[in-house]
C-alpha cells in the first residue's frame, strides 16, 4: 500500500498510509474508533476507492475488476450480508462453487467453526457471533492468498478467539498474507508480524 | 438444496480452473433460492399485471386530463410559444434530475449479499451483469418510450407518425441515457463528462426558464427587456432525428455492453444503500426513510465543518427559557446555514413559481402555496428529528413544546421569505396571504411531528389497493391541510 488517502468531503480519514505485507505475513492495523482501519480493508478490497495513493498486489496496481485478483483475495468485512433464504450450509458451498474449490472442504469449514448445528438454518435465525462465524467460513471455503479480516475476534467467545489465533497463524505457516484489524491485545501480539497504527 | 457436484457437473459451464460460467452460477443461486419459496409464476404475472394495469390506467387518466385541459378556454392565457418553451426547460430539468438518480444509484446494483457471495467469486463479471443491464436498458427504455408517447398523446397533433416517432425518441432517450449513466459507472471515479452533462441539463433548463420568464414578466413591447422573442416552437418529431438518435443510443449501449467488466465492487454497491430506502420508502409510503438517507449521504460528503461557539460562554441578555429558546434557534440557524443544497433548492423553485406564473397562470395561487410548503418543509429537517427522537428530546430536556417551538422558528422565517419573493407574481399582499402563511406553517409542523407509521391496525380498500388507515392518516398530516388552503386560495384569492 503506497500513500494511501482517502477523504469524505474536507475530513481526511487515512493521510498517506504506506505499508505491505509478505506472503506468510500478518499485518494488524490498529487504531482508536474512527481512525479509518475499515475504509483502509475497504480500499485493500477494492470495495471502496483511495483519492491518492494506490494498493499494489504482487506488485501490481489493485483491480477488482481482475478475476485473477478475486481469485486470491478472500475478506471479511463488517458489512457482510446474507441472503435471507439460503441456510449456512448453502452459503458455504455457494462460495465454494463460486470459487472452483472440492465441495469437501465445506464439511471441513463448517466442523472447524462449530456450524454444524446451525448448518441448515437461515441467517435469520443465527445469532451476531454465529454469523461472525459464517463470515470467517466464507474466507475459508475458498483458495486465498491474501486474507483481509474486519475485527474478526468481535462478537466471538473465548473459545472462539483461541480458535481464530490458531487459525491465523496456521493460515500464516501455509502462506498466507493476512491485514487485519484488531482492537484485541492479546490476538494482536499472538499473531502479528506488524502493527500498522492509525492514529485518529 | 440443489447439490453442488450436480450443478459444477455442467462440464460446458465450468473451465478448466474450476470456476463455474456466471450463468451457470445464476441457475445454482436461482435453483437453491427458488427451493424455499412457495411462490409460482402466477403470482408473479399476478403482479406485473397489476403494475401495468395502473401505469396503464393512470397514464392513460394524466394524458386525457392534460389534454382536456389544453382544449379548455382558460388555458389559453398563456402565449403557445412561452408553454413550449416551458416544457422544454421542464423536460431538460427531468433529464437531468433523472440523470443524477441513476449515476447516484449506480445504476447498476448488486445487493451486499450479491457482493459478498456472488460477485467476490472470479466469475466473468461482464457475464454476470449482463441480465441486469439487459434489464436496465429494457426497463428504461420501455418508460422513456412510454412517456415519449404519453406526452405526444397529451399535447398533439394526433397523427401516427408522431406518436411513433415521439415513442421511438422516448425509448432511445431512456436506454440511451442508462447506456451512458453504465459507461460513467464503469470508468470508476465520476468521469468529467459525466458531471458536465447533469450540470449542463440543469443549467440548460434554467437558463431556458430564465428567459422565458424575463419574456413573460415584461413583453417585448415596452420596458428594459424589449426584444426579447422567444424563438417559433420546433415542429413535431420527424423519423430522421429519432432514427439518429436511435443509433447513437444503440452505440452507447454496445459500448456500455463492453464495459461491463470493468464495472468494480465500489460502483456497484455505491447506490445500494439508497436504492434500499427508496424501495421501502415506496411500499410503506414514508418518504421519511428515503429524506434520512439522503441526509444523511449529504453530510457525509460534507465530512468536517467549522464548528463555532453557539454563545453559551457569552454574558447572558436573557435568562432561563428564552435563553435555551435562543440557544437553539440559533443551533438551527447554523444547520440550515450548512445546508447549501436547501438554499439551491429555495432558488430553483422560485424560478419554478415565475415559470408557472408565465406558463400557466391559471394555476400560480395553487403552485405558491404548494411550493412555499416545500420550501418550508426541506427547512423543517432540525423538527422532524426532534419530533422524532425521545432520546434527542431527553438529552435536550425541557417542555416539548418549547422545542417544537424553537425548531419552528426557521422554517417559519424561511416559509415568510420564500412566500414574499414569489408573491409578486401572484398578487399584491392582502389579508388573505397572512391567513394562508400561518396555515403553512401550522401544515410544516403537523408534517414534521407526525407520528412513526403504525402498519397493523384496520385496512381501507383503496384505488391502490388494501391501505392501513393509519398510514394514511400519517401520510397526509400536513398535505391535508396544504390542500385545505388551496382550496380556500381558490374561492378567496
Amino acid at each position: 500500500m503506497r500513500d494511501l488517502t482517502r477523504r469524505f468531503g474536507n475530513l481526511v480519514v487515512l493521510d498517506h498510509v504506506t505499508f505491505s505485507v509478505a506472503a506468510g505475513q500478518i499485518a494488524v492495523v490498529a487504531g482508536p474508533n474512527g481512525s479509518g482501519k475499515t475504509t483502509l480493508l475497504r480500499c485493500v478490497v477494492g470495495a471502496d476507492r483511495p483519492d491518492e495513493g494506490e494498493v499494489l498486489i504482487d506488485g501490481r496496481r489493485s483491480d477488482e475488476t481482475s478475476p485473477a485478483q478475486r481469485a486470491g483475495v478472500a475478506a471479511a468485512l463488517d458489512d457482510i450480508d446474507f441472503f435471507p433464504d439460503l441456510s449456512v450450509i448453502e452459503h458455504l458451498e455457494l462460495m465454494a462453487y463460486a470459487h472452483g474449490a472440492e465441495a469437501g472442504r465445506v464439511a471441513e469449514v463448517v466442523a472447524e467453526l462449530g456450524l454444524d448445528r446451525v448448518r441448515d438454518q437461515l441467517p435469520a435465525t443465527l445469532s451476531s457471533g454465529q454469523r461472525r462465524r459464517l463470515a470467517l467460513a466464507s474466507c475459508l471455503v475458498r483458495p486465498r492468498r491474501l486474507l483481509i479480516l474486519d475485527e474478526p475476534e468481535q462478537r466471538l467467545d473465548d473459545a472462539g478467539r483461541q480458535w481464530l489465533a490458531d487459525r491465523l497463524l496456521r493460515e500464516k505457516a501455509s502462506g498466507t498474507a493476512v491485514v487485519m484489524a484488531s482492537h484485541n491485545a492479546e490476538l494482536t501480539a499472538a499473531v502479528a508480524d506488524e502493527v500498522i497504527n492509525l492514529d485518529a | 438444496m440443489p447439490d453442488v457436484d450436480g450443478v459444477t457437473g455442467h462440464a460446458a459451464a465450468v473451465g478448466s480452473s474450476g470456476i463455474p460460467a456466471a450463468r451457470a452460477l445464476r441457475r445454482w443461486v436461482r435453483r437453491a433460492r427458488r427451493a424455499h419459496h412457495s411462490g409460482s409464476l402466477g403470482d408473479v404475472l399476478s403482479d406485473a399485471y397489476t403494475i401495468l394495469l395502473l401505469v396503464a390506467l393512470y397514464g392513460w387518466g394524466g394524458v386525457t386530463g392534460i389534454r382536456r385541459y389544453l382544449k379548455s378556454p382558460e388555458s389559453q392565457t398563456a402565449q403557445p410559444e412561452v408553454r413550449y418553451w416551458i416544457a422544454v426547460a421542464a423536460a431538460l430539468a427531468t433529464a437531468g434530475l433523472v440523470w443524477y438518480g441513476l449515476r447516484t444509484l449506480g445504476p447498476l446494483l448488486v445487493t451486499p449479499a450479491g457482493q459478498a457471495w456472488l460477485f467476490s467469486a472470479p466469475v466473468d463479471r461482464r457475464a454476470l451483469l449482463a441480465p441486469r443491464f439487459a434489464a436496465l436498458v429494457g426497463g428504461t427504455g420501455a418508460g422513456g418510450g412510454l412517456l415519449g408517447l404519453g406526452a405526444a398523446a397529451a399535447v398533439g397533433p394526433d397523427q401516427a407518425a408522431t406518436l411513433v416517432w415521439s415513442a421511438v425518441a422516448g425509448a432511445v432517450g431512456g436506454a440511451g441515457g442508462a447506456g451512458l449513466a453504465v459507461l460513467a459507472q464503469a470508468a470508476g471515479r465520476e468521469p468529467r463528462w459525466s458531471r458536465l452533462l447533469g450540470r449542463g441539463l440543469i443549467v440548460a433548463a434554467a437558463a431556458i426558464a430564465l428567459v422565458v420568464v424575463t419574456a413573460g414578466v415584461c413583453p417585448p413591447s415596452q420596458g428594459w427587456c424589449r426584444g426579447i422573442a422567444l424563438p417559433e416552437p420546433l415542429g413535431p418529431l420527424t423519423a430522421g432525428p429519432a432514427l439518429a438518435a436511435g443509433l447513437a443510443a444503440v452505440a452507447v449501449t454496445v459500448l456500455a455492453g463492453r464495459a461491463l467488466g470493468r464495472v468494480d465492487r465500489a460502483a456497484l454497491t455505491a447506490g445500494v444503500d439508497l436504492a434500499h430506502a427508496a424501495t421501502a420508502a415506496a411500499f410503506l409510503l414514508d418518504p421519511s426513510m428515503l429524506t434520512a438517507q439522503v441526509e444523511s449521504r449529504r453530510w457525509r460528503a460534507v465530512g468536517r465543518v467549522r464548528s463555532g461557539s453557539l454563545g453559551a460562554d457569552r454574558p447572558a441578555r436573557y435568562a432561563g427559557v428564552a435563553r435555551r429558546f435562543l440557544m437553539l434557534v440559533r443551533a438551527e440557524l447554523r444547520r440550515r446555514g450548512r445546508d447549501r443544497a436547501g438554499l439551491a433548492l429555495a432558488a430553483a423553485l422560485l424560478l419554478v413559481m415565475y415559470a408557472i406564473a408565465v406558463a400557466l397562470p391559471e394555476i400560480e395561487g395553487s403552485a405558491h402555496i404548494v411550493l412555499t410548503y416545500l420550501v418550508a418543509n426541506r427547512l423543517a429537517s432540525g423538527l422532524r428529528a426532534i419530533a422524532r427522537s425521545p432520546g434527542l428530546r431527553r438529552a435536550l430536556g425541557g417542555r416539548d413544546a418549547v422545542l417544537h417551538a424553537a425548531h419552528l422558528v426557521v422554517p417559519a422565517l424561511g416559509a415568510v421569505g420564500w412566500y414574499a419573493a414569489a408573491l409578486p407574481v401572484v398578487r399584491p399582499w392582502g389579508w388573505l396571504d397572512a391567513v394562508l402563511l400561518l396555515g403553512l406553517v401550522v401544515a410544516v409542523l403537523r408534517t414534521a411531528t407526525r407520528r412513526p407509521i403504525q402498519h397493523g391496525g384496520p385496512v381501507a380498500d383503496t384505488p391502490f389497493g388494501m391501505i392501513p388507515v393509519d398510514l394514511i392518516r400519517q401520510v397526509t398530516q400536513g398535505p391535508d391541510l396544504v390542500a385545505g388552503l388551496v382550496v380556500l386560495e381558490l374561492v378567496l384569492g
